[in-house]
């Protein structure tokens, strides 16, 4: 049975119509999301004052979307203290469940079935606020491993964070959540071996977040996957508290995410992190199947540079052209960056070496700016082969370029 | 010829001449020390220096407290290095006759030098070492050896071509705690070692490309630029060049000449290299510093062993090398040896065991060899080995590929993209 809301559906129709239209340069993909391979819910309705799920949700489906992976609804319950009896979402229905709701207690009947639901082997990923949700709900702190905010102390478990090495639960009385200023993040993977970290670095800098710290829970089963710095500067904790985890419950598998905090008007760095979206992305893929297949984007972030993704997605490659052809000097290199990764980390198979060759070629005998040019040159001198020389001959009679052009013949002729 | 290239020849006909004799004590009669306890002027090691920001300044003031040696002249593109270079000089000899210059070739032509000390961004080291070295001088030179795999041959083949003295700057080799490390790893006293791990410093930052800046009174940034491709002055360039890709690999080829030094050093691997390199990195993507700031490769050499290059972090003992043996292991970092079990640390070490080169005083060990026409405890090609080991790993990042080297040869196997790599082209009218 369907729980999606007309409403909602026609909501989340409209938002992507916005979405997709207000970016008419970059070519979306089709995508079929009936025959994706997994069910997603995402449970919302309801939140705190200081986030906005009708932002976040719609986000966080065409985030999964935009996978070809993902087929997702939307639950929505009714406003703050109306009735709730009729919210009933079959969950068995779902591959995974995600979490973006805080607000009244669910129907017995329905917090009933979600726990049997995770307890039968379901998914649950927990998106950032949802752990402030249900304090007193002994299973679903349980099935979230930590908590924050509403009451929460020591009577619901010990503080957890990382320290020298090594998972630390500190029983120390005192309210749990807290987090300082919004600030750009230090992430660092805690455990490398994990299917949602395979292959990504080691750190990296997540786009400005507000990182929770000091939350508490029963953390059993508890694995941590990364950790954020909650820097004292910006009136965090000191301390590097958990930022992506997981929980075994039962026979299910959650995925916690304290990251990506969306309210107000945007834009909404944290989820466009290219960090958030990719972490997200798998770990709801993991907590769907256990396996992550979702590769690894070129363009992840790393510990020098946070990378956003306005439309949630890498730009596609005829807009990272068109935003090359325009650099100059003072500018980001962010978009020459991403091609060469891209190149780099592609299959390398001739025919995919010779496409990028030839979209360089096209740049360098574009109206581009010089300083694309030289750096194009640069791109040329390890990828290029004869097919360049005749651009790059022409090339070296331009006087702010010959020099590079020149570079990049003497590397590809020997 | 004036008299100190007469006492330099003089020091290389004697000992060719007479092999196997020690003449040392000989070299510096007692009739040439001057009644105040120093060395005659006349016998001591003229010296000059070419490029003297911090670290060349730092070797400088080493080389001034050793009475045998006599600093005559400086060279730098920037004249606050210069002054400032002249003004420690004056002050230590109490008088003005330090000359300075900008520009290398007419320092090498004009000045009558023994010996120089080079410190550059690693960019001008192939031109410039090899420059020295086709001068006749013996030289104390800054690590890496060179930025490229092509510019560390050319400056092999200078110092074996003129016969000179030729000292690389990786002084942690003259450490006792480096020294004691390989001694122990080297008798085997952690068995046969079959892995070994190095951690380098992280580097880690991205500012944002800064706007073109007008160029500082007294700097010639063209010659500072020198083979590299000419680019916009843009603030960046003492002691920062080295996190830009023109002028070096960043931290993993900057500490190169030290930690992986020491592990090839430890494995009996410091003539050869490995077989086969793979590594990714990561790399700022947004302003003009690019080299990685997060690394990880591994090196299989000939004989199976293997060797891992990375950040600290990642490594269970941090920084420094790491010997892996059957028998326990061996962590050695400055100012720090530890070990699986402390007693292997004080192990004895047999009578007719290898005994490793003992420098106390890297830079006293080369004027010593300057003296003694012996070889010093990082000859050149010592330190091309160690750099070639990072400028693989940094080839095998940059392509994303397994990368297949012939260590003898010195060639990449099979691949054409890899290989260009291998130089940096540079711009005219400069050549080595």
């Amino acid at each position: 049975m369907k729980q999606k809301n007309i409403l909602q559906f026609i909501a989340i129709a409209v938002f992507s119509i916005v979405l997709f239209s207000s970016c008419n340069s970059t070519k979306e993909k089709i995508i079929n999301v009936e025959n994706a391979r997994i069910k997603a819910l995402i449970v919302n309705g309801q939140m705190n004052k200081s986030h906005d799920d009708k932002q976040s949700s719609p986000i966080l489906e065409k985030i999964l979307e935009l996978t070809g992976e993902f087929n997702v609804e939307i639950a929505t319950t009714p406003p703050q203290g109306s009735d709730m009896s009729n919210f009933k979402p079959q969950f068995s229905n779902y591959d995974v469940v995600i979490l973006d709701y805080v607000g009244d207690d669910w129907p017995e009947e329905t917090k009933t079935n979600f726990v049997n639901y995770v307890q039968d082997g379901g998914g649950v990923v927990v998106f950032h606020a949802a752990d402030n949700a249900f304090p007193d709900w002994k299973e679903y702190n349980e099935i979230i491993g930590l908590g924050g905010w509403k009451g929460r102390n020591e009577k619901n478990g010990p503080y957890v964070y990382w320290e020298n090495g090594e998972i630390v639960r500190n029983d120390t009385i005192g309210r749990g959540g807290k987090h300082g200023k919004q600030t750009p993040v230090l992430i660092e993977t805690r455990n490398p071996d994990h299917p949602i970290m395979k292959g990504l670095p080691t750190a990296w800098i997540h786009a400005k977040d507000e990182l929770y710290g000091d939350l508490r829970g029963p953390a059993n089963n508890i694995d941590i996957l990364a950790t954020g710095f909650s820097n004292p500067e910006t009136n965090g904790t000191g301390k590097n508290e958990p930022a992506l985890f997981t929980i075994k419950y039962g026979k299910g598998r959650t995925f916690h995410t304290v990251l990506g905090h969306v309210n107000g008007k945007g834009p909404h760095v944290a989820v466009e992190c290219a960090g958030f979206i990719t972490t997200f992305q798998r770990g709801v893929e993991w907590a769907a199947t256990g396996k992550v297949t979702l590769p690894v984007p070129a363009e992840f972030p790393n510990a020098a540079s946070w990378i956003l993704w306005k439309n949630f997605q890498p730009l596609s490659l005829e807009d990272l052209v068109e935003a090359i052809k325009d650099y100059n000097l003072d500018d980001s290199r962010e978009h020459i960056s991403a091609l060469s990764l891209r190149i780099r980390n592609s299959d390398q198979k001739p025919e995919t070496l010779e496409m990028y060759e030839k979209v360089m070629i096209e740049i360098i005998e574009s109206n581009a700016t010089n300083d694309a040019k030289n750096l194009i040159c640069r791109e040329l001198s390890i990828w290029g082969s004869e097919l360049s020389v005749p651009a790059l001959e022409k090339l070296k009679s331009n006087k702010d370029c010959g020099e590079m052009a020149d570079y990049a013949l003497q590397r590809i002729q020997g | 010829m004036t008299n100190k290239i007469n006492r330099r020849a003089f020091l290389r006909n004697t000992l060719a001449t007479s092999a196997g004799i020690i003449l040392l004590p000989t070299i510096i009669p007692a009739s040439a020390i001057g009644k105040n306890g120093h060395v005659a002027a006349n016998d001591r090691i003229v010296m000059g220096f070419i490029g003297v920001g911090s670290q060349g300044t730092g070797n400088m003031k080493g080389f001034l407290r050793n009475p045998e040696v006599q600093v005559v002249s400086v060279c730098d593109v920037d004249k606050e290095n210069r002054d400032r270079a002249t003004g420690i000089v004056g002050a230590a000899y109490d008088n003005k006759d330090c000359s300075e210059h900008k520009d290398f070739r007419e320092f090498l032509a004009k000045e009558k030098l023994d010996t120089v000390g080079i410190a550059l961004p690693d960019h001008w080291h192939g031109i410039i070492y090899s420059a020295a070295a086709n001068a006749g001088l013996d030289v104390y030179a800054e690590k890496p050896l060179c930025r490229t795999i092509d510019d560390g041959k050319e400056i092999v083949k200078a110092v074996e071509k003129n016969n000179i003295i030729w000292q690389t700057g990786s002084q942690q080799r003259s450490g006792s705690e480096f020294f004691r490390a390989v001694q122990l790893v080297r008798n085997g006293i952690i068995g046969d070692v079959n892995y070994v791990e190095v951690g380098l410093p992280n580097g880690g930052k991205d500012i944002l490309a800064p706007a073109s800046a007008p160029i500082p009174e007294g700097l010639d940034w063209d010659m500072w630029l020198g083979p590299a491709p000419k680019v916009p002055f843009q603030g960046v360039y003492h002691w920062n060049w080295r996190w830009i890709m023109d002028y070096s690999g960043g931290q993993l080829t900057d500490w190169a000449g030290h930690h992986i030094d020491i592990a090839l050093w430890g494995t009996d691997l410091e003539h050869t290299g490995p077989v086969e390199i793979e590594g990714k990195g990561y790399y700022p993507r947004k302003g003009i510093y690019n080299t990685p700031i997060e690394y990880d490769i591994m090196n299989t050499f000939a004989n199976g062993l293997k060797m891992r290059i990375a950040n600290n972090r990642k490594l269970k003992h941090g920084g420094g090398a790491t010997f892996y043996g059957t028998e326990g292991w061996i962590n050695v970092d400055r100012g720090r040896l530890i070990a699986s079990d402390e007693k292997l640390l004080s192990a004895e070490i047999p009578e007719n065991g290898y005994k490793p080169y003992r420098s106390r005083n890297h830079h006293v060990n080369f004027t010593d060899c300057v003296k003694s026409r012996e070889e010093t405890i990082v000859p050149a090609q010592t330190g091309l080995r160690a750099i070639s080991v990072a400028l693989l790993g940094e080839i095998a990042m940059l392509t994303e590929r397994k990368i297949k080297w012939d260590p003898e040869k010195m060639e990449i196997i099979g691949d054409d993209k890899a290989s260009r790599l291998l130089k940096r082209p540079y711009r005219k009218p400069w050549k080595i």
